[in-house]
């Protein structure tokens, strides 16, 4: 679903007169079916920015339209359902909202209360128990019985079961392992290739320059930047004040340019990095 | 080097669990060592932790805290030993100011309010956080949160702090500054950590690594020799270090040494290939 942000503002004290703005007239439009990370500094306002996509905060100023709905100042709470069923939200920590006594009936809860018969909602859960990488088995234990990185799953499977259009992701995979990591943001480049849009949280670098097809850098509520990750990380106005860190292969790359390397554009991935490297290191022999 | 945690022979398993969670481990921990236990999510490595502090108790084995086995009677004086840093600071606020937080611990043990004032901005000072005492702990970044955690552990004088993957909410500034700051402390106060960690990047100040696999020590080594593992770390759970993973990129037809290096050592290998050209 295509989202645009149009001179978003959002105040979280109106009546103060220091008042504290989440957001200062951010506009951008995060695309149809792609991957885009949203980056920035902790309180930097990431998280209240994708609070407005399925209208959990609204804007004091300005407007988003979600696919063909207007959020405004003055849009109200009623019939948001439509909206909520069609955008998932994984927050931080998501095991925190595990509630149900069994993995299956915490999966069915989503898509219960959008409306699904009860013989859907299980179909559902056990669809996508097994997309999370866990058996059906675990269907029928107390989500309270697992491990910190299997609750992520059951959690994540439980936004999923309800088929969302757009998926926003606040940080996913802080806390798992690193291959439990890799798994989880590789469900989630492959549920992008099924055709659902993904919206990214994210302090990890090197998961926005291997699988975000674009990126957003707020800055004290303000959009600094949205392009390409390749072109963002070049942007030298953002690392000159750090608004930005780099994924470790520019900042390597970074380092090698002090003494006889050089390098146009900064590699993003290992791939980029050794490639340049082999080039510049063979380039010269052969020539 | 005088041990300070000793284990024997351990063993526990969680209730309704078939496999176990720690299976026979033995282990010596030295004191004022940095030592880190690396492992994936289930490895018990959490485990290990709640062990050593008591909070649940072994099947069977020992722990010894500083020359003292740990049984009912004693746990009480042994955790006054240890102190947790936990991975999200969010939850281990309990104070409406930075400094009822970092009391705390104090008030629980029942210190008279004057010492406890002093200790108090003692430990704020060492964390450099003294100029937010009147602050709202919600109102400070990840990385101020976590270091009003560690004074509030440093408050309470222990000997051991264990890091239980404590950075892994953090940007990478506040990530660095903590791990900076544990460092310093480690040195100045005399500390042993033990910093619990899945990532590999995060070791590289500590002294000695302990690889955790199945309740069951797979490695033991300075940080060279596991990171030295390269890819088989993958087997456990881990990440392979960066530079492996680039030395592997650049194939063997680049004239570079065998084994790991270091960042600025690979940095120097490929400046050499580069002047020699």
């Amino acid at each position: 679903m295509e989202i645009t942000f149009e001179h978003v503002t959002h105040s979280y004290d109106v009546n103060s007169p220091t008042a504290n703005l989440g957001l200062d007239d951010v506009s951008f439009t995060i695309k149809d079916k792609l991957f885009t990370a949203i980056v920035g500094q902790t309180g930097s306002g990431k998280s209240t920015l994708v609070r407005h996509i399925n209208a959990l905060l609204k804007p004091t100023s300005g407007s988003i339209k979600v696919g063909d709905r207007l959020l405004t100042p003055e849009t109200n709470n009623k019939n948001l359902k439509p909206l909520r069923k069609k955008i998932g939200m994984v927050f931080q920590f998501p095991e925190s909202q595990l509630f149900e006594e069994t993995v299956e009936k915490d999966i069915m809860f989503g898509p219960m209360n959008f409306g699904a018969t009860e013989e859907e909602a299980r179909t559902s859960a056990h669809k996508m128990i097994q997309l999370v990488g866990l058996d059906e088995s675990y269907l029928k234990k107390s989500p309270f019985d697992l491990s910190g990185g299997q609750m992520r799953r059951v959690a994540i499977a439980g936004v999923l079961a309800s088929d969302p259009e757009t998926i926003i992701l606040d940080e996913p995979t802080a806390g798992l392992d690193p291959v439990g990591r890799k798994e989880i943001m590789d469900l989630f480049k492959q549920l992008q290739a099924e055709g659902k849009t993904i919206i990214l949280i994210t302090h990890n670098m090197d998961d926005v320059a291997n699988y975000a097809d674009e990126m957003a850098v707020i800055h004290r509520g303000k959009l600094v930047a949205h392009g390409l990750p390749q072109e963002v990380f070049n942007n030298q106005e953002l690392l000159k004040d750090n608004l930005l860190t780099l994924p470790q292969s520019a900042e390597f790359a970074q380092d090698l340019a002090q003494k006889d390397f050089k390098f146009d554009q900064l590699p993003i991935t290992i791939a980029e990095l050794g490639a340049k490297i082999k080039q510049q290191l063979s380039g010269e022999t052969n020539g | 080097m005088e041990k300070i945690i000793s284990i024997k022979d351990l063993n526990y398993t969680y209730p309704d669990s078939q496999n176990a969670a720690i299976d026979h481990l033995t282990l010596d921990i030295y004191k004022n060592e940095w030592l880190s236990i690396v492992g994936k999510n289930g490895s018990g490595k959490s485990t290990l932790t709640k062990l050593i502090d008591g909070l649940i108790e072994a099947d069977s084995g020992t722990i010894a805290v500083d020359g003292q086995v740990i049984n009912e009677k004693n746990i009480w004086n042994a955790r006054t030993k240890i102190g947790i840093i936990f991975q999200n600071p969010d939850h281990q606020f309990v104070g409406a100011t930075v400094e009822d937080d970092v009391a705390f611990g104090l008030e629980n043990q029942g210190m008279p309010r004057e010492q406890m004032l002093k200790e108090v901005d003692h430990a704020l000072k060492l964390v450099k956080m003294a100029d937010f005492k009147k602050r709202d702990p919600q109102s400070l970044s990840g990385g101020q949160k976590q270091r009003v955690a560690i004074a509030g552990v440093l408050a309470t004088r222990p000997q051991i702090v264990i890091m239980d993957e404590s950075t892994s909410m953090l940007d990478p500034d506040g990530r660095k500054t903590v791990l900076d700051l544990i460092q310093q402390l480690r040195k100045e106060q005399d500390l042993t950590i033990i910093s619990i960690t899945h990532d590999i990047e995060e070791t590289e100040l500590s002294q000695r690594i302990v690889v955790l696999n199945s309740g069951k020590i797979v490695k033991d080594g300075k940080p060279d020799v596991i990171y030295n593992l390269g890819a088989d770390l993958q087997e456990y759970g881990l990440d392979e270090p960066f530079t492996s993973k680039l030395m592997s990129v650049l194939g063997k037809q680049l004239k570079l040494p065998d084994g790991y290096l270091s960042e600025g050592e690979l940095k120097n290998q490929l400046w050499k290939l580069h002047s020699n050209m």
